[in-house]
């Protein structure tokens, strides 16, 4: 942890900052971008938040207490971010983040950035079904493996619930895909 | 058909893929757009600014509002003992009828100490009084 604080020193320390800002972005924007774009799907839409979600740290990390991690910090900058940006595209669009979500599965299949097939539609259009928390866990665990210990920080919720949300997850996903 | 289980299933990939050399320049766009922001930050000052114009405002109010909070205070004092006394004696219907009505037992008994003269000095009220006459027949 004193290493964490360290780095935050550096990072707030005017003359350190840039290198310790770079560091930092090396470090996170692959997973931070795997996070932003499990939710909003679109690779353009992931790029906008990911760069919101730095400028966001970039801007915040005075008021960064240290009472959490610095990383789950940023998860949790980056999973407001994206949620934000879904509910105002939706509203832009006149949808329901549900049905923005289900428009924007259909479209995957013409998506370049997107390297799948009918097993990954299908699953994308399973997890849609859930209700957004479950999704988040399910997202969390299944495609970026984090632990649940990490995901319990982030979300701010107890392991247990957390174990119990991805059970009734991956439940419901399974049903869905037997029966479609 | 056959149950699906996920984890019966070999992994599956979310599918999401970037374009080729994305995360190359990804960290210069992200600096680039926090010294743009940088830039940008004209906005809270005029904010600020504006805000200051506000509170002042309020305050020149508030201040103009002090001697009619003063001069309403001042006349909503109570009434001095001299003023009712007046009031009661040249503005109301009371009559002493009114007042004798209002008398209790402890009044009265009160009144009847304040009479209580000494027989001598009736005695010499009568007698120095010359309309006697007068005052015995009423």
């Amino acid at each position: 942890m004193t290493d964490e604080k360290e780095f935050i020193q550096e990072l707030l320390n005017p003359k350190t900052q840039n290198t310790a800002f770079q560091k930092l972005l090396s470090d996170y924007q692959k997973p931070l971008y795997s996070h932003i774009r499990n939710i909003v799907l679109d690779h353009e839409d992931a790029n906008d938040v990911l760069q919101n979600t730095f400028v966001k740290v970039f801007q915040y990390l005075k008021n960064f207490k240290g009472e959490s991690k610095l990383f789950s910090w940023m998860y949790r900058i980056a999973t407001n971010e994206a949620l934000t940006f879904l509910n105002q595209k939706a509203k832009l669009n006149g949808l329901t983040s549900e049905a923005l979500q289900t428009k924007t599965i259909e479209n995957l299949k013409s998506d370049v950035y997107f390297d799948g097939d009918e097993i990954q539609i299908k699953l994308q259009k399973a997890i849609v079904t859930l209700p957004e928390k479950q999704q988040l866990v399910f997202k969390m665990k299944y495609f970026e493996e984090l632990k649940y210990e990490e995901i319990a920080e982030i979300l701010g919720t107890s392991v247990g619930a957390l174990k119990a949300s991805y059970h009734h997850a991956v439940k419901k996903i399974e049903i869905y895909v037997t029966s479609n | 058909m056959k149950a699906f289980k996920l984890e019966n299933e070999p992994k599956i990939k979310s599918g999401f893929t970037t374009p080729e050399h994305y995360f190359d320049d990804f960290s210069a766009k992200v600096l680039q757009q926090i010294n743009n922001e940088k830039e940008v930050k004209v906005l809270p000052l005029y904010k600020r600014k504006n805000v200051i114009s506000i509170a002042a405002a309020a305050v020149i109010v508030f201040a103009l509002m002090i001697p009619i909070v003063n001069n309403y205070n001042a006349t909503s004092k109570e009434l001095d003992e001299a003023t009712l006394e007046t009031y009661l004696s040249y503005q109301s219907n009371l009559n002493q009828y009114d007042l004798i009505q209002n008398l209790d037992t402890t009044d009265l008994q009160k009144l009847n100490k304040n009479v209580a003269i000494e027989d001598e000095t009736l005695e010499d009220i009568l007698a120095s009084n010359p309309n006697i006459e007068h005052l015995i027949t009423e």
